[in-house]
């Protein structure tokens, strides 16, 4: 279930550093952003599949806009990537305090029923955590269809490769990086959603607070491997569950954090660097 | 009136001194510390457990380590130095595996986790109700508050002074030099036989040990200090008032400091007030936001851009092949790996980005030791 949303989100923001080369720090904002944007459109009387379709355009729009107004003007002045970091926190205080303004601090609550939980095994799980991970992993499926079987898939491993030539090869690429900015955005909607349902319920840090465990899964699995994060989002998913068993409550919420400096630490370029592309 | 600007000047001052510290760090080196705030409230805390001495008994229960009872400058001394040390591990576990932006993502976690620990570590710091009931330093309670104010604003300044003119020596040393060029291109100035990392530990060092005499004054001031008190967005306030002001340079640090975060922290009270109370924070973390990407975008070299000595344009030395011949030495330069392609599709996790105008700024810093 964890593993589920974090996969989603980490396969759209590691697409989104591998392309612009920089860490997204307002990812996690972007998924909330989506979150409550399904939830202003499921509370507007949409049926809640379609509300989620909305909120993922609604931040593909906002990732398409943060790149016009923030993040292109500063690349094209070869701004240092420290710049872009403090531009990406400035965009993400943006937009979790616009959320607080609209929405207030309080927790809201989608208006879907889940259904009845049953187990399995070790596992508890309803209808809609098997909607979630089935939807997950169709994303998915599609993601890696698009990336290894069009021609906008192979322009956009081109320009994550290395955009100078690719952009020599013809390739438009800041149409690639517009692209990727609404993968990107309706991915981490969809992840922001599944993180509401599951604890149901959505507050304006719901993603700001769970962006350091898609840290952990990206870097995990080499950052700016698509398939290395899905992989990486399996395991850490896994652990933080697991963990929540073993740890002190009080101490929980430190856990992704300390996974996140131990693996920059001791393996930086991920488990699969072998496997995967060359640099 | 005259109260309400004591308390200005006087916050003013502290707030100046944590900018000029981060200066060092950010501006100077161009190490992102995200976190920087923790290591003022490192030294906050420091400071108040070692000066209290045992709990005072008119406020309830309130549990915390060490109560030393310890003359105030020594106090403020031992917080400089805390926060320098724990500056000092973090950097050195950190800086020989990290890129600098990878850096920033140690930082906010290790932000993360402290704050995390000593919110619910009691025994260390009184947990989430903080240490409170903090005697005033130099005449015991009996002072009133607009004194006690003027001595703070007094014992302030004069650090901050003293912090302006190390940032002032450090600037034009030859040790200022190496920092500059580390964080134009740090690959460039290690061919140069520089000690980049150790340039850059010394001056983290200094930056956290002004952060930590800057948290006790704080804490002095406020006579209380808490988990509340230290959220991960006041780091980034600091940021803002650094960026703003100029980074780079100390007096646009001085400037951001008083400009930026005082217009900030008055400002929310002429916003229009409506909706639910967090709307005034939300509307001030956003003006934050707006205004720091629009310094980016439209003057990224701040209020007070980073000086460039007299000597540099003294010698009007030739700043590119293209006008002629470059002068001797400039050979390592061009020989060094310039690429600004470089770091794009797998990005290792090593060796620093460089971009196009690196080039120019770095001769510019060397040109002394070229010529």
């Amino acid at each position: 279930m964890t593993a589920a949303v974090v996969a989603l989100a980490a396969a759209g923001l590691t697409l989104l550093v591998s392309v612009t080369n920089f860490i997204n720090f307002a990812y996690g904002d972007f998924m909330t952003f989506g979150a409550y944007a399904a939830f202003a459109a499921n509370a507007a009387g949409l049926n809640f599949f379609l509300a989620v379709v909305v909120g993922g355009i609604a931040t593909a729009a906002l990732g398409v806009l943060a790149n016009l107004a923030v993040f292109r003007p500063l690349v094209r002045r070869r701004a240092r990537v420290l710049t872009l970091l403090i531009a990406a926190i400035g965009l993400s205080f943006i937009v979790q305090n616009v959320i607080v303004v609209v929405w207030g601090t309080g927790a809201q609550r989608y208006s879907v029923d889940l259904g009845r939980a049953s187990r399995f095994g070790p596992f508890v799980l309803t209808p809609g955590d098997a909607a979630l991970i089935v939807t997950a992993f169709l994303l998915l499926v599609l993601l890696h269809l698009m990336l290894q079987y069009t021609t906008f898939g192979r322009s956009l491993r081109a320009t994550s490769n290395n955009s100078d030539l690719a952009q020599a090869c013809g390739i438009d690429t800041s149409r690639v990086i517009t692209s990727t900015w609404i993968i990107g955005g309706f991915l981490s909607a969809v992840a922001g959603v599944g993180l509401a349902l599951e604890t149901n319920t959505l507050r304006p840090t719901v993603g700001f607070n769970e962006l350091f465990v898609v840290f952990g899964a990206i870097i995990l699995g080499g950052i700016g491997r698509v398939y290395g994060a899905m992989v990486g989002a399996l395991i850490v998913g896994v652990l933080t569950e697991v963990s929540g068993m073993y740890l002190d409550p009080a101490y929980k919420g430190s856990f992704a954090f300390a996974v996140v400096i131990l693996l920059l630490l001791l393996r930086p370029q991920g488990l699969f660097a072998a496997l995967g592309k060359s640099d | 009136m005259a109260y309400f600007l004591l308390d200005l000047l006087a916050l003013g001052c502290i707030n100046a001194i944590m900018v000029v510290g981060l200066n060092l760090q950010y501006g100077y080196a161009g190490v992102l510390n995200f976190t920087y705030y923790t290591f003022v409230a490192l030294g906050a805390y420091v400071a108040a457990v070692t000066t209290m001495g045992a709990p005072p008994t008119n406020f309830g229960v309130e549990h915390y380590a060490l109560q030393w009872a310890l003359p105030w400058p020594v106090g403020l001394l031992l917080a400089g130095t805390a926060a320098a040390v724990a500056g000092l591990l973090m950097l050195l576990l950190t800086i020989r595996r990290l890129r600098s932006d990878y850096l920033a993502i140690v930082t906010v976690s290790v932000g993360f986790i402290v704050w995390n620990f000593i919110t619910n570590y009691i025994p260390l710091f009184d947990g989430s109700n903080g240490i409170f009931g903090i005697p005033y330093i130099l005449n015991g309670a009996g002072v009133d508050e607009p004194t006690y104010t003027a001595e703070i604003l007094a014992i302030a300044a004069m650090i901050l002074a003293g912090c302006l003119w190390v940032s002032w020596r450090i600037f034009r040393s030859p040790f200022g030099r190496v920092l500059r060029a580390v964080r134009e291109d740090e690959i460039v100035a290690e061919s140069f036989g520089k000690d980049t990392r150790a340039a850059k530990i010394w001056v983290f060092v200094i930056g956290s040990f002004m952060a930590g005499v800057a948290g006790g004054l704080l804490a002095f001031y406020l006579t209380a200090w808490s988990p509340a008190a230290f959220l991960p967005e006041e780091s980034f306030i600091l940021f803002a008032a650094l960026v703003i002001g100029g980074s780079g340079n100390y007096w646009g640090a001085l400037v951001g400091a008083f400009v930026i975060i005082e217009l900030l922290s008055e400002i929310s009270r002429y916003l229009p007030s409506f909706g639910h109370a967090s709307v005034i924070g939300a509307g001030r973390a956003i003006l934050i936001g707006v205004v720091l990407i629009l310094i980016l975008q439209f003057r990224p070299e701040g209020m007070l851009p980073e000086r460039r000595l007299r000597w540099y344009r003294a010698r009007a030395l030739p700043t590119g092949p293209a006008q002629g011949a470059p002068p001797a030495g400039t050979g390592a330069l061009t020989a060094a790996p310039l690429d600004p392609s470089m770091g794009a599709g797998g990005m290792p996790a090593t060796g620093e980005y460089r971009s196009a105008g690196a080039r120019d700024r770095l001769r510019a810093i060397f040109r002394r030791d070229l010529g």
